[in-house]
């Protein structure tokens, strides 16, 4: 179990920047999730945190060890591969001493240990197996054995479930989440998929063409982005955004969306803490689950122009060009395409973005 | 349901007037047509030869006997040819000394591809030009590489005075006409010449061996010897068995680069079997005998190769 601290990080290939000064402290036996999509810099940290590559700037910290210039086989890293891979050419049993054995562990200590991680790991029939022919859930299992026989202190996972099928991730997905638990060790883990990530992780950091974009628990990113990137990037489908202007009211501080109204009063706290920025031009957010059906005359009126039935929900498209929103509602909801709602969004769910720098307005 | 599926079953199988399958049979005839005078080639360039060689070599018909070879019947000789090989010393001698250079080329060849091929798995500056410097000697006509040894190991020759110039006074050792070094210069022309296709195929091997459970060893703790043994020897078992059949058997029909260099001598220094089965047919002209040896080195190579390849049937299976 160890901190990891990811001090002023930089990894450059040539040119091309591919993480600009990045900071993070991963805590003792937290799991961790890197989340962006491709190209965002999140393999290249986790390759990093491993040793397989070397930063150009800054430092990693184990904790508070340098890891500058320690090879990748001594730094207590248990490292599962997208592919998982596994040793084809050796059995299960095989596999799973691989690590014992280089590391000149005696036989019957080696045998012991395979044994008990076997049993742990549910893997005792298949021992004799080779290893070539398994199952998926069966190698990811494997794969996470094999780094944990040696007990490693941090564990990093890269996409292990990006070559599984759909229905059968919920079920690795969970059996991950158990086993993380069970082993207690810090885990990083690098994803692209948000439900992965909101899932398993304690925290998750949102990465983005190579920088930092938040760090938080699932529910903290998730209700309050720091940024429109976030705001987007997070929920499915993402949070609505709305340009407006911010205008001041008999009822208070509110948002003028143009053609489709304007917003009921902020938040008051929101409003002072707008006031004092001095902001005019902003980003109205709020999730397509909040979103309720007014009445007549009440909140925003918007045209559907699509109904979207994902079984137990409803997705409702609403508006076109710039303004548009998507709401989710219970399957039973009542609309249909063509006619115009009235939609509302209760304050304390509404969030507020700088439209000239995306960053998010909200109380410190 | 049951009813149902039986019934589909009746119709699959008896399925076999359906244009489909008309036409599949067609395409068999259509195919062996095709196919047969491909087919006719092969048994006249392979299996009626070796079937004529066995039949000769059950006579002592040599084409000085003014008889077609179809009337070698006439001087059958009852296995006489085999019976006289296998107490035929200069025989033996010339199989132990193939052996022999096979038993040193083919290793050292071997290890030298197989350390350049690692070497050429890192990046290194004007990898490209080195890489295409080392396949040159692969390329070279064996007959010029007999010529150019031959040059290098004359008394007077390059070979020698680089040796003066290192040792510090004059050496003039007659490499090719001394019967302890002649099959040294031999041995080392083919290494010169065969260790490029080593190196290709060991390389190509190499290469073929997956990246990230070579990471994954080493994240494990695996020093770099540790994975080339539990993981890289491995993946290449079927690559290596391949490369060093090659080897073996091409070697140990080494020929044209020994012939130049040597012509087998002096005396029998360096008189390999191929050289021997060129002397008995070209100056003993016993064909009949001739027959008898080439056939039973065809034999013993073909029992040593189906080794090999039940070698790597069983590394593939695993």
């Amino acid at each position: 179990m160890t901190a990891i601290h990811l001090e002023n990080l930089v990894k450059r290939f040539g040119a091309f920047t591919a993480l600009k000064t990045m900071d993070l402290e991963i805590r003792d036996g937290e799991f961790m999730a890197l989340l962006g999509p491709s190209g965002c810099g999140k393999s290249t940290t986790m390759n990093m945190i491993a040793g397989m590559e070397q930063p150009s700037g800054g430092r990693i910290t184990f904790d508070g060890r340098d890891m500058n210039g320690v090879a990748m086989g001594r730094r207590g890293v248990g490292f599962v591969f997208q592919n998982y891979a596994i040793f084809t050419h050796m059995n299960v049993y095989d596999n799973l001493a691989y690590g014992l054995k280089v590391r000149g562990t005696s036989a019957s200590e080696t045998d012991r240990r395979v044994k008990a991680m076997a049993d742990f790991l549910q893997l005792t029939p298949m021992l004799d197996k080779p290893s070539a022919k398994l199952s998926v859930n069966i190698l990811q299992r494997l794969a996470i054995g094999r780094s944990a026989i040696v007990e490693p202190a941090i564990f990093l996972l890269d996409e292990p479930l990006s070559n599984v099928d759909a229905a059968f991730r919920a079920v690795m997905r969970t059996e991950l989440k158990h086993l993380q638990r069970q082993f207690r060790q810090t885990m990083v883990y690098v994803t692209h998929d948000q439900l992965e990530a909101m899932t398993m992780a304690d925290r998750i950091a949102v990465m983005d063409h190579g920088v930092l974009q938040q760090v938080g628990t699932p529910l903290e990113v998730y209700n309050d982005p720091v940024n429109l990137f976030v705001a987007d990037f997070i929920g499915s489908p993402g949070m609505n955004l709305l340009k407006g202007t911010l205008a001041d009211s008999d009822r208070g501080l509110v948002i003028d969306l143009g053609a489709l109204g304007v917003t009921a009063p902020l938040d008051p706290a929101l409003s002072a803490v707008a006031r004092t920025n001095g902001v005019r031009e902003v980003v109205y957010g709020f999730r397509p689950e909040r979103v309720v059906l007014a009445t007549a005359g009440q909140g925003l009126a918007m045209p559907v122009t699509f109904i979207e039935r994902i079984g137990a929900r409803t997705v409702v498209h609403f508006g076109d060009g710039e303004q548009r929103v998507k709401a989710v509602f219970d399957n039973d909801i009542a609309v249909q395409t063509g006619e115009t709602v009235h939609v509302a969004v209760e304050p304390r769910f509404a969030r507020m973005f700088d439209a000239a720098t995306g960053v998010a307005i909200r109380e410190v | 349901m049951s009813m149902l599926a039986t019934e589909e079953k009746l119709s699959v199988t008896g399925d076999r007037s359906t244009p489909e399958t008309r036409i599949e049979d067609g395409g068999r005839r259509l195919g062996l047509m095709l196919t047969l005078p491909a087919q006719l080639l092969v048994l006249f360039i392979a299996v009626f030869p070796l079937l004529m060689q066995l039949y000769i070599s059950l006579t002592d018909w040599s084409p000085l006997d003014g008889i077609g070879w179809w009337q070698a019947y006439e001087l059958w000789n009852n296995f006489a040819n085999y019976t006289d090989l296998a107490a035929d010393s200069r025989f033996w001698d010339a199989l132990g000394r193939t052996a022999l250079v096979m038993a040193i080329c083919v290793p050292a060849e071997f290890l030298l591809g197989l350390g350049l091929a690692i070497l050429f798995m890192d990046n290194f500056v004007g990898k490209r030009l080195f890489y295409s410097v080392m396949l040159i000697p692969m390329m070279v006509v064996p007959a010029v590489a007999g010529y150019m040894f031959f040059m290098l190991f004359q008394s007077g020759g390059p070979v020698n005075d680089i040796v003066s110039t290192l040792i510090g006074r004059p050496f003039a050792l007659a490499w090719l006409s001394s019967p302890g070094t002649a099959l040294i210069a031999v041995m080392i022309a083919d290494i010169w010449q065969w260790t490029p296709l080593m190196f290709l195929i060991l390389l190509a091997g190499l290469v073929g061996v997956p990246e990230d459970q070579m990471r994954a060893a080493t994240l494990l703790g695996a020093s770099w010897s540790q994975r080339f043994r539990t993981i890289v020897m491995p993946k290449m078992k079927t690559i290596i068995i391949i490369a060093l059949s090659i080897r073996v058997i091409e070697n140990f029909k080494i020929f044209d680069t020994l012939y130049i260099m040597t012509g087998g001598g002096p005396g029998v220094a360096t008189e390999t079997i191929s050289v021997y089965i060129y002397k008995v047919t070209q100056q003993d002209l016993i064909w009949g005998y001739v027959a008898a040896i080439a056939l039973v080195i065809l034999i013993a190579l073909s029992i040593l190769v189906s080794l090999a390849i039940s070698r790597m049937n069983a590394a593939k299976e695993a």
